[in-house]
């Protein structure tokens, strides 16, 4: 297909990003997309790191995080535009439509919801897709492999019963 | 939990002030310049974008089994990566940043990223991606997320870090397998490439797609 990185070259292109990100001559550290989160709350409702051991603890990560944050935007932003023309503003996904409903609605708030409980789950987990499961299990990290099933077995649980797929293709 | 009242700070800053506090907290840090953690966030979107898995097909699709590019590339990443960093790590080029096993917090935490990551169609990596090709409805995820992590921030003390648990150590896999690490590292490696190779290649396309296609290979137009 046109326009599209094939998934093994995907891969390949990640994971030479993670060992630059991990070498002592990149940034010595992992890569990860959940803390930035909880930070980037704080920043805009100007809450008090005094009072808040939380966002105390989170700083570095969280600054960290956030300054890739913004290269992501910028990335996403460009390949979209330049490289896929994927660009394009929109309220409900195909699939949503052809496996749950036509509604923007209800695709809106279920959003929403799904946002909501995504970051209190990454946060209880310390660690998301990218934390946990593509920098963690890369170390061979026991508490990645944990995570990992869970979220595998739940994600292909919650699809089974969310999504409408009986006699469709 | 009924009276939010959150503490804000007391110096009058603009959210302009605080994000430059924030690029100078990483400047401060010895995890790379400002331009190198800046053009890593580009090229893991970059990387997202190009290979498209941050469309909803792609993680909705897998959760319903319609779609398998997702844990194809997932475990091609980890399997080349864990080999690469095994050595880097014991050449001294790198280091570990292993996450701890704080049990509770893992399943409760997993559980609740696993129904919202079927339902939203993303993950906090592939999210941004999406608002920056202009997906509204993703956006509405993310201030459902940034409500999140306030929610968060205002009840850890209190709430979430006694329902994570203690720490159970930072285990990793070689620690089970002592005097043979090297062999380890290397089985997980290739067994988590095979298991990429072997997973059977799925795939959900939408109109988007299916448009760059010519009309002879399109199923649907046949």
């Amino acid at each position: 297909m046109a326009n599209r990185l094939p998934w093994w070259m995907g891969g390949i292109l990640m994971s030479g990003l993670l060992l630059l990100t991990f070498s002592i001559y990149g940034a010595d550290r992992t890569i990860g997309a959940s803390t930035y989160v909880p930070y980037v709350a704080s920043l805009i409702f100007d809450l008090d790191p005094e009072k808040y051991s939380y966002i105390k603890e989170i700083k570095s990560s969280g600054s960290w995080e956030g300054v890739m944050l913004l290269g992501v935007l910028f990335g996403g932003f460009i390949t979209s535009v330049f490289i896929t023309k994927s660009f394009r503003f929109s309220l409900i996904p195909t699939a949503w439509k052809m496996y749950k409903n036509d509604s923007v609605l209800s695709r809106l708030l279920w959003s929403f919801f799904a946002g909501f409980i995504m970051i209190i789950g990454a946060r209880l987990a310390g660690g998301c897709t990218s934390g946990h499961f593509m920098s963690g299990m890369s170390q061979l990290a026991i508490s990645a492999m944990i995570f990992g099933g869970v979220v595998m077995a739940t994600l292909v649980l919650t699809g089974k019963f969310f999504y409408n797929t009986k006699g469709k293709k | 939990m009924a009276d939010v009242i959150f503490i804000v700070n007391e110096t009058n800053t603009t959210i302009v002030d605080r994000v430059f506090q924030m690029v100078e907290n990483v400047i401060h840090m010895e995890h790379g310049s400002v331009a190198l953690v800046f053009l890593i966030g580009v090229i893991f979107g970059g990387i997202i974008q190009y290979a498209r898995v941050d469309k909803f097909e792609k993680i909705a699709g897998f959760s319903m089994l319609k779609d398998t590019i997702i844990p194809k590339m997932l475990f091609l990443t980890v399997g080349l990566t864990s080999i690469g960093l095994y050595f880097m790590i014991d050449a001294g080029q790198a280091h570990y940043h292993v996450k701890p096993i704080i049990l509770q917090g893992l399943i409760i935490g997993g559980i609740l990223f696993g129904v919202s990551m079927a339902i939203l169609g993303k993950c906090p990596g592939t999210g941004p991606v999406s608002i920056a090709e202009g997906r509204i409805d993703v956006l509405i995820g993310a201030i459902g997320g940034l409500f999140g992590g306030l929610v968060f921030t205002l009840y850890y003390e209190d709430f979430f870090k006694p329902l994570m648990g203690e720490s159970l150590g930072t285990t990793i896999l070689t620690d089970f397998f002592k005097g043979s690490e090297d062999i380890t590292a290397l089985i997980f490696g290739v067994s988590v490439i095979i298991i990429a190779i072997a997973i059977p290649k799925r795939e959900l396309l939408d109109e988007a797609d299916l448009s760059q296609l010519p009309n002879s290979e399109r199923a649907d137009k046949k």
